[in-house]
């Protein structure tokens, strides 16, 4: 049960705690709303994330075969030193868009394919298994940075539900039956003392009645 | 406290757009983007832009304008939420297979689809 604040029971306090838990009321009602909608935009993204990281990991699982085949036929040093040779930088293109105040991260569809002239090892030395490697390398990491991409969201849309949750509870639990608490105090206190006086009226009266 | 919970409410609504823009400006931009009132970009989808082009009559692009708002509101009761202005109403009636209106009022499975559909031309505006 929540305890009463210590406050001096007065009728301005109880009009000035009236407001104040009118306005806890507001605020827990729309950061309600705001927790509601967060939920369901982070079921929404877990689902996508489940998703890609399963596409992921079987993109990943089809590249390492393909590269244990490309060991196999042309040999592990000669794969290491073809790779070497290759030079790659990957340019992203990051924009953010808003969830409830939330800065999400949104990763254009990276160009991360190319054709094995443009991956700068020698074609006469190598095996045509290694630009199959290649190819699906790339488009595992295609995958892996729309996944990182969906995992970024969880985690800030996580950490943003986790803050409102925590911030809902302490007005539902805390603040709200507190401020109540001490109203229901307070007019109790006034009844009260409006009851004493009202005796003390009556006793006063009687007095007076008697001398006369 | 008071004040916590004062800052807590300004801060509902940082993300909204400073100035909405409409379908045809974002169609023809190269970038389309809005400033927040944080300060942020926010970021539309081009696939969406073109979604939502496929659904509304050309002469009407400059009426519906972007992101589209879902207003919750207390009063409406928890759950529901409402779309302003005929052209977004025309569009999210279109996507929900719903009667048409002026303003539109939608229920949270409704609004799971509508983001589902529509993550970045979408917003969500709370209303105390």
């Amino acid at each position: 049960m929540a305890t009463a604040l210590t406050i001096s029971p007065t009728r301005m306090e109880l009009i000035k705690l009236k407001r104040r838990v009118s306005l806890a009321q507001r605020g827990h009602d729309l950061l309600r709303e705001k927790m509601d909608a967060l939920v369901m935009e982070f079921f929404d993204v877990l689902k996508k994330v489940q998703g890609s990281r399963t596409r992921a990991l079987e993109r990943l699982f089809r590249a390492y075969r393909v590269l244990s085949e490309c060991f196999a036929t042309m040999g592990t040093i000669e794969t290491v030193e073809s790779a070497r040779e290759t030079k790659r930088e990957l340019q992203l293109e990051i924009s953010s868009r808003h969830v409830m105040g939330i800065t999400v991260p949104v990763i254009e569809d990276p160009k991360v394919e190319r054709n094995a002239l443009a991956r700068g090892y020698s074609l006469y030395t190598t095996s045509s298994l290694l630009d199959e490697t290649s190819k699906e390398f790339e488009q595992a990491l295609k995958l892996l940075v729309k996944h990182a991409e969906l995992e970024a969201s969880a985690f800030a849309i996580g950490k943003e539900l986790e803050k409102t949750k925590r911030r809902v509870n302490a007005l539902e639990y805390i603040l709200i039956p507190k401020l109540q608490e001490t109203i229901k105090f307070i007019s109790m206190r006034l009844d009260e003392m409006e009851r004493e006086n009202f005796t003390r009226l009556k006793r006063i009266k009687a007095i007076l009645e008697e001398r006369r | 406290m008071d004040r916590l919970i004062k800052l807590e409410l300004s801060r509902l609504n940082v993300h909204l757009p400073e100035k909405r823009m409409t379908l045809r400006e974002a169609l023809s931009s190269s970038k389309p983007e809005v400033m927040t009132r944080n300060g942020g970009k926010h970021a539309l989808n081009r696939e969406e832009l073109e979604f939502l082009a496929g659904l509304l009559p050309e002469k009407n692009w400059n009426e519906l304008q972007l992101p589209i708002l879902i207003a919750f509101e207390p009063k409406f009761g928890k759950s529901a939420a409402r779309i302003s202005g005929k052209a977004g109403a025309y569009v999210v009636s279109k996507i929900l297979d719903k009667e048409e209106a002026e303003e539109l009022l939608i229920y949270r499975p409704e609004v799971a689809i509508l983001r589902k559909k529509l993550p970045t031309t979408t917003q969500y505006v709370f209303i105390g």
